[in-house]
């Protein structure tokens, strides 16, 4: 029998030039992160399972590679490496005096998905800010994921910013027999507004709440949002997420993130141990976050050692670097056809879509290369 | 901004065009479309991709939106946001057994159930669900044939009508779920070009009550 050649599916070697692209992304957001104060630490590809556990529901656990060790103790390959920090902060770090600023590059493995070919290995680089509470810790992580998708070559990026307790809040606020309020989180867990409306239809009471819960994916947009919000909740938990949204949003501002920030209500996290501010990076043509992070400040407790914490982790590496490809070839692409207009038009290449044109003596004006291209080859004519 | 939508080829089809008209969106017969795959006018990109494909277009991205049936969503399990219940295009999943078969509900069910399938994910987690021990043999067409020959005990298959069921001597015995168009929506185009593609949604969104 021929040996597997191509390695198990899911998995892929790199070869050279894909290797020198991982790794110098990996650099650059190390080396972002170390400017930040973070230091990169290295945790095993194998933990425990009893670890992982600790920091992943049922659907998760599932998802892991597992295995029996030599010691009958069953191990898995890590799916995800916050879980792994906090253990390492709680055990060989224990003395080490919070905050602790810690960050991490490595593959995270999935055991599903496999069967056709899809990746079950990708590469993940991360910062984790542990010990630390408060909008400006959150404003910090969301600042340094925001520099780095800029320091992985990403110019056009945004970023979400939504809380966990927004949601909470709702759910205990709203007055819905138990086993609705279960179909609604598995509903919102599955993104599936169609069942949620259903739900909610079957369902009597109307109030503000069922509102909210109705325009959960369309619960974006900037600080408006927020006074919006506002005047439809009536509760403490929600009405406390919305005042410490607000805040770091103001301190992004100063961060000078002002211009890349939105604001997302209805942001919906696959990981159940975010307490407070998630956010998720987003890239231009890419149909998947590019970094996804948040507050978890239960999972340090679980390990013994309670802490606030706060962390995100890029994903996607090689679909940055794709984008950023695309666009340094639409930009180069771009000069080359205005280096060959000519002189005796005016013409300012604005990135890959706008031209700002001005004809002998006339006004300037900003239009798609190829309207220029048009009235240019009119004018000639 | 553009945004673009996924439409299927077969049964929805028709449905959709009519749908994308009522929403002033765009007037397209059946026949332009299929001539040319990819129809773009007024900031609308409208491509044609087979039924099962539609999710995949749209849970990476090359689709903004897309329409397909429910059945497809069940069995594609895939990152996309399900937006607005479309009401056309209704149809059952359902198990279809012989005529004279003994099988009838869960009680009269044999300990390992043999059945033909088209949605293979779908049927193994609804009888998984249920408690009982299921052999799933997956075909790609002709499903009903399965069963006069003795491969299976009976099939899960979509049936709007039931004729194609009762023209093969099979009977329903259970329903697994009913089935509609939705429209699905890319997760980050939907964070990223919130307002082109909300706007599009709402379109279709009205244009879909308005005929309900």
């Amino acid at each position: 029998m021929t040996p597997q050649l191509g390695g198990v599916p899911g998995f892929r070697d790199l070869l050279p030039e894909e290797a020198e692209v991982l790794r110098a992304a990996q650099e650059s957001l190390l080396e972002e992160m170390r400017r930040w104060g973070y230091r990169h630490v290295i945790t095993p590809m194998v933990e425990s399972i009893d670890v992982l556990e600790l920091g992943l529901n049922a659907d998760q656990r599932r998802r892991l590679f597992k295995f029996i060790d030599a010691r009958g103790e069953v191990v898995a390959l890590v799916g995800e490496r916050t879980i792994p920090v906090a253990r390492l902060v709680a055990g060989k770090l224990r003395s080490a005096a919070l905050p602790l600023r810690l960050c991490y590059a490595g593959a995270v493995l999935s055991a599903d998905e496999g069967r056709f070919h899809q990746r079950r290995e990708t590469y993940q680089v991360g910062a984790e800010l542990v010990g630390a509470s408060g909008a400006a810790a959150d404003a910090e992580v969301i600042a340094l994921a925001a520099r780095c998708l800029e320091a992985a070559g990403l110019r056009r990026y945004q970023v979400d910013v939504g809380h966990a307790e927004f949601f909470q809040g709702i759910m205990d606020a709203v007055r819905l027999p138990a086993v609705v309020k279960a179909g609604v989180r598995s509903a919102l867990a599955a993104r599936d507004f169609v069942a949620l409306e259903e739900l909610l239809e079957r369902t009597p009471l109307r109030s503000a709440e069922h509102e909210l819960l109705l325009r959960f994916p369309a619960l974006r947009g900037g600080s408006e949002i927020l006074a919006a919000a506002g005047g439809l909740v009536r509760n403490r938990r929600s009405e406390k997420a919305l005042s410490e949204l607000a805040r770091v949003q103001e301190l992004l501002v100063a961060h000078g993130l002002g211009g890349v920030v939105g604001l997302d209500l209805g942001a919906i996290r696959d990981f159940d141990y975010y307490t407070g501010i998630i956010f998720e990076g987003y890239g231009p043509d890419l149909g998947r976050p590019v970094a996804q992070g948040g507050r978890y400040d239960r999972l340090l407790s679980r390990f013994g050692r309670p802490a606030p914490a706060t962390g995100f982790a890029t994903l996607r590496l090689f679909g940055m670097r794709a984008v950023v490809d695309t666009e340094a070839r639409r930009d180069r692409d771009a000069r080359t056809w205005w280096r060959a207009v000519g002189a005796e038009n005016l013409i300012q290449c604005r990135g890959a879509s706008k031209v700002a044109w001005t004809a002998r003596g006339g006004r300037t004006r900003t239009l798609p290369p190829e309207q220029v291209a048009a009235r240019l080859a009119g004018a000639h004519v | 901004m553009r945004v673009s939508i996924a439409l299927p080829t077969g049964a929805l089809l028709p449905g959709a065009l009519k749908l994308l008209s009522r929403a002033g969106v765009m007037r397209l017969s059946a026949a332009e479309l299929g001539r040319r795959l990819l129809v773009e006018r007024s900031g609308v990109r409208v491509i044609l991709v087979r039924p099962a494909d539609v999710p995949a277009y749209v849970d990476y991205g090359a689709a903004d939106l897309g329409i397909g049936g429910k059945d497809v969503l069940w069995e594609s399990n895939g990152a996309h946001y399900e937006l607005v219940d479309l009401h056309f295009g209704p149809c059952r999943l359902v198990l279809a057994v012989p005529e004279e078969s003994e099988i009838g509900g869960p009680e009269t069910w044999p300990p390992l159930l043999r059945v033909a399938t088209k949605l293979p994910r779908t049927t193994a987690s609804w009888f998984e669900a249920r408690g009982q021990a299921v052999e799933v043999v997956l075909l790609h067409g002709s499903v009903e044939l399965a069963p006069q020959v003795g491969l299976v005990d009976g099939i899960v298959d979509l049936t709007a009508t039931g004729r194609t069921l009762r023209e093969n001597k099979l009977r329903v015995a259970a329903t697994l779920g009913s089935s509609t168009a939705r429209l699905i929506g890319n997760q980050a185009s939907l964070k990223t070009r919130t307002d082109a593609v909300q706007a599009l949604v709402g379109r279709l969104r009205d244009g879909a009550n308005d005929a309900g």
